[in-house]
């Protein structure tokens, strides 16, 4: 046995102690404000009693109401459409022998490497130049435009793992090539196309700059209600909508995970 | 009558020529393999046969039926795969429920013939499991009954044993030859592995680069090469170059050189006249080889020759001796058999007698090209050491 | 290849042009044709509402303008920072959660990501509740008697670092761990063996080949830390103002200055640009010389 701790040991304690504080770090602040949440006093400062009062103001809320529904409604349709087009790309862009392919795969990659702000700004202007008026139908191709690149990156990535063997398994069993495509490679990319419908729905619940720049007046999703809400000082309610939100994110992991568990 | 016909069949990839100018008559019923090393154009045959594939020229006839351009899914000729392909988001039983379903049969029969499909190969207990559920034996049977449901005119099986270990290799392979004699379809089997395709096949076919070599029942292609190539991939040989001195009327005598100013003349029988001068090589199984302290009494048709052993090996069932003969090596298996061995065992670097009947070679008509004894690094007793490096070092 | 072949080919790159064509197109449309249209307005007069269409040199005359320029140099050097602690700090973790045993990485994992799955805006908004003049923090720190006044660290860079570390830690652990993950950890053992001291070992072997995870984890940070609008504009100083805040003014705020918003967009793109250039040759150099030295 040896007395002094040997190097390695020094640095897996160190690494937890980093990892542990990580941990800390990630959480805290979530949890002061599930904490104050319930906090009886005007503004964000030290406790004063607890009190379930926001609550009951947040559901009377109209405005919150409004922005919950067309965050879900815009991302319930932008998801819908941009997993569908991830598909598609993504069995189009299978064919390593398809001339297109370096250029659109390009084209699918830069988005993801430039700043969200820029997004917004470039929509914005296009809009104003194409005079149409801002709104849910200029959010809605905003999003799908973000969430494009990811889909189709998420189900290339189920795709490249596809056994081919399986195809021709099937049409060797005699599947004619639509057969092949129903009963075999398509229950067989499944997972891969709940991955980026759960991501593409994530990122258009979560966007604010994107959707700040291409919103009009009167189509607020949650974060631009929140952020508004924050920018006038009237704070009362967004600890407990936050609760809210956080739970459901949550819900949603809870949610992706069993999917993901039912269909492989 | 569903026999194979293939003709002039060929198949390029860009310019590499997989498979090169193939005719060949497969019998219904028969079960065929095509044997050779990797990259020798049999599993492209297979795959031309099971129509993934498009042959550059040639023609493939089913009976009287050409297949040649007919996609995969109109084919009879159903394919098991070298990694079985089992489909892992269906059960065993939608798995090989699937040809069926595919062409819309009603629920009833097949459930009662996948249900005698599975029990064909011992597997009805299991027919609610998963692929990722059942071990490498198990998934084998399940794509056996699945390519077989459709009642196909041939099965093709395309190294279907390569992934298993060798104890479960040895086991399927007589399940196979059973369900073979069952189903009384044509089986055609592509491996590399030549111990496989000679116990399983009633005929093989010997490829090496994209053509075949020599074809034919199993024992005829091991005492009967016509090549090189195929007498070494077949079992162990020793491969004896020579020039032919004499021609008698059932024997000839050839004349070897083994080191610079040394010849041994050997005899051997004959199955075509060559003309005095000819060189030849001569095919000498090691177990064809006796093996002696003491010289033998002398007869006509046996050769003696006289060297130095080299290396031991024992092997359980033989022991196999290196064995020094001027610049060659003799390989030599002896059995354990207590009547015909020495006393006292033999020893490294002892002197020794190697003899054989005239009858027990073979003659090739082929010579290599680097047979010369005088070459630094001499293969055992093989001067096909190119064919031997292709092979990569299978041998000992 | 032959007639058959060859005809399959041309349908295969006809169907993948069928298949690719509506994301092509929608790219093409909401995604390129709005970055000329930037380019455009770039040249046109400002007006306090929308664009004179005249063309105009002084929006690039502007940006240029010191105070501008002051914005993009404190993006870029409160981005470089964030991406350096987070490395820094990201990179145990990463190597924690790779090295730890199967049963529990999937645990570690989803402790690092729930955070990341929660709304941006309310992350950033717990940070205030925490980091403002009378916060927890303050209030909390004031109560043991760590201190008498509260600090003021809210509205400071130090506050849009922390949050932005806070913010995008996942985006570095993440792409770390996936390549750490995938380390041989005998070949460290293997190096030891040869008698390169830990730390030696380290350095020769695990460190070069999490490079990439280190060159992937650093654009995921930093580009979005150089974008940022939401956090400098929640918790950061409003005396000197961050880029993403000058342009997004610039398009929202009336007076408005569109062409100008437009430069500075483009002038941030090509930066951007520029550094994802220099950063892939860099790596693409450094992994040629990684095969050189393996062959």
């Amino acid at each position: 046995m040896k007395l002094n701790l040997s190097p390695a040991k020094l640095y897996k304690s160190l690494n937890l102690t980093i990892f542990t504080a990580v941990i800390v770090f990630l959480y805290i602040p979530i949890l002061i404000l599930v904490i104050f949440s319930f906090n009886d006093a005007k503004i964000i400062t030290s406790w004063k009693g607890f009190t379930f009062k926001y609550y009951q103001l947040l559901l009377q809320n109209t405005d919150i109401k409004y922005a919950f529904q067309n965050t879900i409604l815009i991302a319930v349709l932008s998801t819908l459409l941009s997993t569908v087009l991830g598909v598609l790309t993504a069995l189009g862009l299978e064919n390593k022998a398809f001339k297109g392919r370096k250029g659109i795969q390009l084209l699918i990659y830069i988005p993801l490497v430039i700043p969200d702000i820029l997004m917004g700004v470039s929509l914005a202007l296009l809009f104003n130049f194409v005079r149409i008026n801002t709104g849910m139908f200029t959010v809605l191709i905003a999003h799908i435009t973000f969430c494009i690149s990811y889909t189709i990156i998420v189900i290339q990535s189920r795709l490249e793992g596809f056994d081919h063997s399986l195809v021709e398994a099937a049409m060797d069993l005699g599947a004619k090539p639509a057969q092949v495509f129903w009963k075999v490679k398509f229950p067989l990319m499944m997972p891969g196309i709940v991955a980026a419908a759960l991501l593409a729905f994530t990122l258009s619940i979560d966007d604010f700059i994107i959707t700040f720049f291409t919103s009009g007046r009167g189509f607020d999703t949650l974060p631009i209600y929140v952020e508004g809400t924050i920018r006038r000082g009237a704070i009362t309610t967004i600890n407990s909508l936050s609760t809210l939100m956080i739970t459901f994110t949550l819900f949603l992991v809870v949610v992706s995970k069993r999917i993901r568990k039912i269909i492989l | 009558m569903s026999d194979i016909r293939l003709e002039n069949l060929s198949k390029d990839f860009g310019s590499f020529r997989a498979v090169e100018n193939v005719n060949l008559e497969i019998k219904s019923g028969e079960l065929f393999s095509f044997l050779g090393p990797s990259g020798c154009g049999k599993t492209t045959l297979l795959r031309m046969l099971a129509g993934f594939e498009i042959p550059n020229t040639g023609k493939i006839q089913i009976g009287n039926k050409d297949i040649t351009q007919l996609p995969a899914y109109r084919r009879q000729v159903n394919t098991i795969f070298q990694n079985y392909s089992l489909f892992p988001h269906m059960s065993v039983f939608d798995n090989v429920a699937f040809p069926l379903k595919i062409r819309k049969q009603p629920a009833s029969t097949i459930k009662s013939s996948v249900l005698e499909m599975l029990s064909l190969v011992k597997m009805e207990d299991q027919h609610a499991k998963y692929p990722d559920q059942l071990s490498g034996g198990q998934k084998q049977r399940v794509a056996i009954a699945r390519a077989l449901i459709n009642k196909p005119e041939v099965l093709l099986l395309d190294e279907p044993l390569a992934a298993l270990d060798l104890k479960l290799r040895q086991h399927m392979l007589i399940e196979l030859m059973n369900i073979h004699d069952l189903v009384g379809i044509t089986f055609i089997y592509v491996t590399h592995d030549q111990g496989e395709a000679m116990s399983i096949s009633d005929r093989v076919a010997v490829m090496n680069q994209g053509k075949i070599i020599q074809s034919g029942p199993p024992d005829d292609i091991y005492e009967r090469p016509s090549s090189i190539f195929s007498a070494y991939f077949i079992g162990e040989t020793n491969l004896i170059s020579g020039t032919v001195s004499q021609v008698h009327d059932d024997y000839i005598e050839l004349k070897c050189q083994i080191d610079k100013d040394e010849f041994l003349e050997l005899d051997s029988t004959m199955h075509f006249t060559p003309l005095p001068g000819k060189e030849l090589t001569m095919s000498l199984r090691p177990e064809k080889i006796a093996i002696s302290r003491s010289k033998p009494r002398t007869q006509d048709d046996i050769n003696f020759v006289r060297g130095t052993i080299e290396d031991i090996l024992y092997l359980g069932t033989h022991t196999q001796y290196i064995v020094r003969v001027g610049k060659l090596r003799i390989r030599v298996f002896s059995q354990h058999k207590r009547v015909y061995f020495d006393e006292k065992a033999l020893d490294w670097e002892e002197p020794v007698w190697l003899f054989w009947h005239d009858s027990d070679t073979w003659l090739i008509d082929e010579v290599a090209s680097d047979t010369s004894p005088s070459g630094s690094d001499l293969e055992i007793a093989s001067p096909y050491s190119r064919a031997v490096k292709k092979l990569g070092n299978q041998r000992i | 290849m032959n007639d058959l072949e060859l005809k399959a080919a041309a349908r295969r790159n006809r169907n993948s042009w069928i298949l690719t064509a509506p994301a092509l197109l929608w790219l093409t449309v909401f995604f390129l044709i709005p970055y000329l249209i930037v380019v455009v307005y770039s040249f046109l007069t400002p007006d306090i509402y929308e664009v004179k269409f005249r063309l105009s040199l002084t929006s690039y005359l502007d940006v240029v303008s010191s105070a501008y320029l002051r914005s993009l140099f404190l993006a870029f050097k409160l981005a470089f920072q964030t991406t350096a602690i987070c490395l820094l700090i990201g990179y145990p973790v990463a190597y924690f959660i790779a090295r730890s045993s199967e049963k529990i990485k999937n645990t570690l994992l989803i402790l690092i990501i729930i955070p990341f799955w929660t709304n941006l805006i309310i992350r950033i908004f717990s940070w205030r509740i925490f980091l403002s003049y009378n916060g927890v923090l303050n209030d909390t720190l004031m109560r043991i008697g760590l201190i008498s006044s509260p600090l003021e660290i809210m509205r400071t860079d130090l506050a849009v670092i922390l949050v932005m570390v806070y913010v995008y830690l996942p985006y570095m652990i993440l792409p770390l761990y996936s390549v750490l993950e995938k380390i041989d950890f005998t070949l460290l053992q293997a190096a030891m063996d040869l008698g390169a001291n830990e730390a030696k070992a380290y350095f020769k072997v695990t460190l070069p080949l999490s490079a990439e995870g280190i060159f992937a984890g650093s654009i995921l940070v930093f580009i979005p830390a150089l974008g940022a609008y939401l956090i400098p504009q929640l918790v950061g100083n409003q005396q000197s103002l961050y880029i993403g805040q000058i342009i997004t003014y610039k398009i929202k705020n009336i007076p408005r200055n569109w062409p100008l918003a437009s430069a500075l967009s483009l002038v941030l793109l090509f930066l951007v640009a520029l550094l994802l250039v220099l950063m892939f040759t860099a790596y693409k150099r450094r992994k040629d010389k990684l095969k050189g030295l393996v062959a």
